[in-house]
């Protein structure tokens, strides 16, 4: 018994001095230790501002290449150019396009990974190192252009839904620091003791306010993905994306008129409620705002409707509406408990 | 053994304990980049509680190329009962309704309290129970340059802050309104705080640029490594203010200076404003400021920076020197000065070598003008105005640019033998485009020996330039006349260089003008950048010939015709008149001010039929309230470029651009 207590304190003081040797590591040191495991990939492209190059990073010793699904690599033959400046064919092993990841497969072997399977962390303030080879700037054995920030703020791609032109709406990292430039795509997100966090994502703007965004997608996003690939038993398409209701909410069914919609962005005032209405019932009166339908923000009548078109009828509705200077929380039963009423 | 065993395991935990606490201290040695991220973290937690999101409803979509009001926005509480600072730009929207999401979520309606119109800050107030946490304010005599900056907001999560991490890269910026940071500032964090290492706020992030300008202006700067920040100790200081509803705006004297530099000139005051404050306390032109807010000012910089900070009714102290004597008044700062409108006396004064250096001499008096109703005659010789001798032409032209239509002016003229003192009051410059003019000067002298700069066609290069540029010089050039400069911005599709000489060799013979054509790179149209390809021109034609400053017009077709309000608004110090045919005033051009010194007159074309016409209307609308006068000629049904004798009316406006 005592022996055990023993033991399990040794053990507990050899991971603890191991982390201590990780966290040691100097950056320069984090970087020399990883530049080995990333490459370059070359492509289609070239013409019409499309760069023909892109980043990678590989994930097992047999070869295997994490990159992003591209135009790049919609080519006959895609060249993967390793830190010591070989060359290989990269071989399309499998591509998600949800996550727009790829896997490629080179025909190398005992070479420096990252291992997808661990799963590390990160929030705001987190400091980040970036490898890519942003702009095509390292050339044959040169490594990987290195970047430092830190993690501005872990969000969801469609935390405001619409926003963004991906086909990708999960969890990334924001990044503070000028990461995502053409040719960066498919770049290694790295922590401070060189634990891989994420892979570097495409150039894109929010479509919200227009502002290039800078973000890498989480491994633990893409690990389920890549591990199927690996395993060679991946099927595209498994996850369906949320297709529309069935039976969508209607404005005249809920007995709600808004103010006529002539503005470029008309505010959702409520113009009438009819009577006996599953509105009136709720409380919804002429005049009152619609500010929030479920967590979303209405900022106007189009994007009400919108909103409600996403919504199962038997699901019910929660609105928060303002009446004056105050916010109301109103809630409106489903369709079984509010039965359209004819006058 | 169970008393052995109970030891064994506090020995166990001892042990444990002790390398734990060993480890924390050795990582806290080894990585200062581990320290940092936790300092960094720790800086972001302590000011999250007062940083607030913000959501609106309602308002406009975009404004010109960028896109508002959709994406949440960041504030920051200032005071417990529920006041919150964030930028303009966050409201440039004019939403309808504004939602604030307090740390927490919970969701409160806001209602917009005041504007700071000088620091591009707006005030909120919502209503709340609980007291809000009021972040630390770093003093500003603490802030160091180099120091950590951390730029917070509160728009990709509700829930979470979003972070920039940078230094504070100067003080006193835009100024002395800002500090500059390079942490990344964006509409993600405008209206956030920026925050030192341990979480007490430097300032609220807005964005701003050293020309000045609205809510919008900075915007192209953003994540650039330039950012700025309000510091919230002077938000603080106007809090007061702001929370009466009242709003803030730059506080200014009424007064322009003499000489574009800024940062190589004297404070000299080349107009002061009779409505404006320096004037009613007695500052005049010609006075030089030698002192202000009590620091001594040398160049105009300086007294900018002074002026820069303080809002309308702060008073500043301000001291000059007139020759000998020594005025020094305290000035209360106004927030409006009405548009400067030019005043006109209503002559054109006779050109030539000679003249330029003797007081001036009337070559033609405008009908119904305030020197025809005080019968002033050609060959006139004025000699002195409001007492003041006036020995030189540009005596006089810089007489004027402190006097107003409607004030009375004193003139002494000589006349033959006879000396006449008359009254006239100023009028406003005419807008009717002048008749046949009498010749601008007699015989002028030979040129002197030496070398003579080019005439006829000449090419123009301008080394960083890939566009070409074609200029006609009368061949019987003069360099003991002045030559008026008229910039021809050609049409879509360029032009052909012999119908283009054709047209203007006998009009630049007549009149003493230079005909400068540059072409745009790409012949189909102007990119407004181009604008510095023709400073560059004009430039090079200023320095090569004898250029009378006051006859410079840039004059456009169509594209051509927007590019030459972009031309002449961008280089007011140097072009006096933009023409433009068959161009509206372009709806970006953010409109300038009047003013004394560097003036602009303008001349446009309308046509009946064209749907360009309400545009063109709405823009001479805009430049007549804006003061500056705007001469419109009626083209018919059509739109079309002028006829020979149109174009030899225009030409005759440019000669009378010299008017007094």
């Amino acid at each position: 018994m005592t022996r055990l207590i023993w033991t399990f304190c040794l053990a507990l003081v050899t991971v603890v001095t191991a982390r201590d040797f990780a966290v040691a590591q100097s950056f320069a040191q984090v970087i020399a230790d990883n530049q080995p495991k990333m490459v370059k990939i070359h492509g289609a492209g070239g013409v019409r501002g499309l760069e023909a190059y892109q980043s990678g990073f590989l994930i097992s010793d047999q070869g295997h290449v994490l990159t992003v699904w591209s135009y790049v690599l919609d080519t006959d033959y895609v060249t993967v150019t390793l830190d010591d400046g070989r060359k290989f064919e990269g071989k399309l092993a499998g591509a998600d396009p949800r996550l727009e990841l790829a896997v490629l497969k080179i025909d190398a072997t005992d070479l420096p990974s990252f291992d997808v399977a661990a799963s590390v962390p990160a929030e705001a303030g987190s400091r980040v190192l970036a490898f890519s080879n942003l702009f095509g700037v390292a050339a044959g054995d040169e490594p990987a252009s290195v970047q430092h920030g830190i993690v501005a703020v872990k969000t969801r791609l469609d935390a405001r839904r619409g926003a963004f032109e991906t086909p990708y709406h999960g969890p990334v990292y924001v990044l503070d620091a000028m990461t995502n430039n053409p040719g960066a795509a498919g770049g290694a997100l790295l922590n401070q003791h060189g634990e891989l966090l994420a892979m570097l994502g495409k150039e894109l703007r929010s479509a919200h306010n227009n502002i290039w965004l800078n973000y890498a997608i989480p491994v633990d996003e893409m690990r389920d993905s890549v591990t199927r690939i690996l395993a060679g038993n991946f099927r595209p398409g498994e996850d369906k994306p949320p297709a529309k209701p069935d039976e969508a909410i209607d404005l005249a069914e809920l007995g709600l008129v808004l103010v006529p919609d002539v503005l470029e962005r008309t505010p959702p005032y409520v113009d009438r409620v009819r009577a006996g209405s599953a509105a009136e019932i709720a409380g919804i009166k002429p005049d009152d705002l619609l500010v929030f339908v479920g967590e979303s923000l209405v900022q106007s009548c189009k994007s009400l409707r919108e909103e409600l078109a996403r919504l199962e009828r038997d699901a019910g509705l929660k609105i928060v509406l303002m009446r004056g200077q105050e916010l109301i929380e109103v809630e409106i039963p489903g369709a079984k408990g509010g039965e359209p009423q004819t006058p | 053994m169970i008393g052995n065993m109970k030891t064994t395991i506090v020995l166990a935990a001892a042990l444990v304990l002790h390398v734990c606490v060993f480890v924390a201290q050795a990582n806290a040695a080894d990585s200062l980049q581990a320290r940092e991220e936790q300092a960094i973290k720790a800086a972001v937690a302590r000011v999250a509680p007062s940083v607030v999101r913000i959501e609106t409803v309602g308002g406009l979509e975009r404004i010109g190329q960028l896109m508002v009001g959709a994406a949440p926005t960041t504030g920051l509480v200032v005071s417990g009962d529920g006041y919150i600072i964030s930028s303009a730009f966050n409201f440039v929207q004019k939403p309808d309704s504004i939602l604030v999401t307090l740390d927490g979520g919970s969701r409160r309606p806001a209602k917009l309290v005041a504007t700071d119109h000088s620091r591009m800050l707006v005030l909120l107030k919502v209503d709340t129970d609980a007291s809000l946490s009021v972040p630390e304010v770093v003093p500003e005599k603490e802030m160091r340059v180099g120091g950590w900056a951390l730029a917070v907001g509160r728009t990709f999560e509700s829930s979470q802050a979003n972070v920039s991490v940078g230094i504070v890269s100067a003080l006193s910026r835009i100024w002395g309104k800002a500090i500059q940071t390079d942490a990344k500032i964006s509409p993600n964090n405008y209206g956030g705080p920026l925050v030192d290492i341990s979480g007490r706020v430097l300032g609220v992030l807005v964005p701003m640029s050293p020309q000045g300008g609205a809510e919008l202006a900075g915007v192209e700067w953003y994540d650039s490594g330039i950012g700025f920040a309000v510091p919230l100790e002077s938000v603080m200081r106007s809090l007061p203010a702001m929370q009466q509803g009242r709003d803030l705006r730059a506080g200014l004297l009424g007064i322009t200076m003499q000489g574009a530099d800024v940062y190589g000139t004297d404070a000299v005051i080349a107009a002061a404003r009779a409505s404006g404050p320096a004037y009613k306390m007695g500052f005049r032109a010609g006075d030089k400021i030698i002192e202000a807010g009590g620091k001594p000012i040398t160049r105009q910089s300086e007294l900018k920076h002074q002026l820069g900070p303080r809002y309308a009714n702060e008073k500043i102290r301000i001291v000059a020197l007139r020759g000998d004597q020594r005025l020094d008044r305290e000035v209360e700062l106004v927030d409006k000065i009405e548009p400067y409108e030019a005043p006109f006396l209503g002559i054109l004064p006779l050109r030539g070598e000679s003249l330029e250096k003797s007081p001036p001499v009337v070559r033609y008096v405008y009908p119904e003008s305030p020197a025809a109703a005080v019968d002033l005659k050609p060959g006139d010789e004025i000699r002195s105005l409001d007492g003041a001798a006036v020995d030189k032409l540009d005596t006089i032209v810089e007489k004027m640019q402190s006097l107003e239509p409607g004030q009375k002016v004193r003139l002494e003229v000589r006349r033959g033998s006879e000396t006449l003192l008359v009254e006239p009051t100023l009028g406003r410059l005419p807008e009717a485009l002048p008749g046949v003019l009498p010749p601008a000067h007699g015989p002028v002298e030979a040129p002197p020996e030496g070398e003579r700069p080019q005439t006829g066609v000449v090419t123009v290069k301008i080394p960083e330039f890939e566009n070409e540029c074609l200029a006609y010089v009368p061949d019987n050039y003069n360099p003991r006349l002045a030559y008026g400069v008229v910039v021809w911005l050609h049409a879509p599709g360029g032009f052909k260089q012999e119908e283009l000489i054709e047209r203007w060799k006998p009009l630049c013979d007549e009149n003493d003008l230079i005909l400068v054509a540059p072409k745009s790179g790409d012949r189909a149209r102007w990119q407004p950048t181009e604008a510095r390809f023709v400073r560059r021109v004009l430039d090079d034609i200023l320095k090569n010939y004898h250029v009378d400053a006051s006859r410079v017009v840039v004059h456009g077709h169509e594209g051509g015709g927007a590019m030459a309000y972009v031309v002449g608004f961008t280089n007011r110090d140097v072009v006096r008149a933009v023409a433009a045919v068959d161009a509206p005033l372009p709806r970006v051009a953010q409109l300038p001010e009047t003013d004394p010194v560097e003036r602009l007159a303008f001349y446009t074309t309308l046509a009946t039929k064209i749907d360009a016409t309400p545009a063109i209307e709405a823009g001479i609308k805009r430049l007549r309230e804006m003061k500056f006068p705007v001469s419109a000629h009626d083209v018919g049904d059509q739109p079309r470029y002028l006829t020979t004798e149109e174009l030899q009316q225009l030409v005759r406006w440019f000669d009378s651009l010299d008017r007094i």
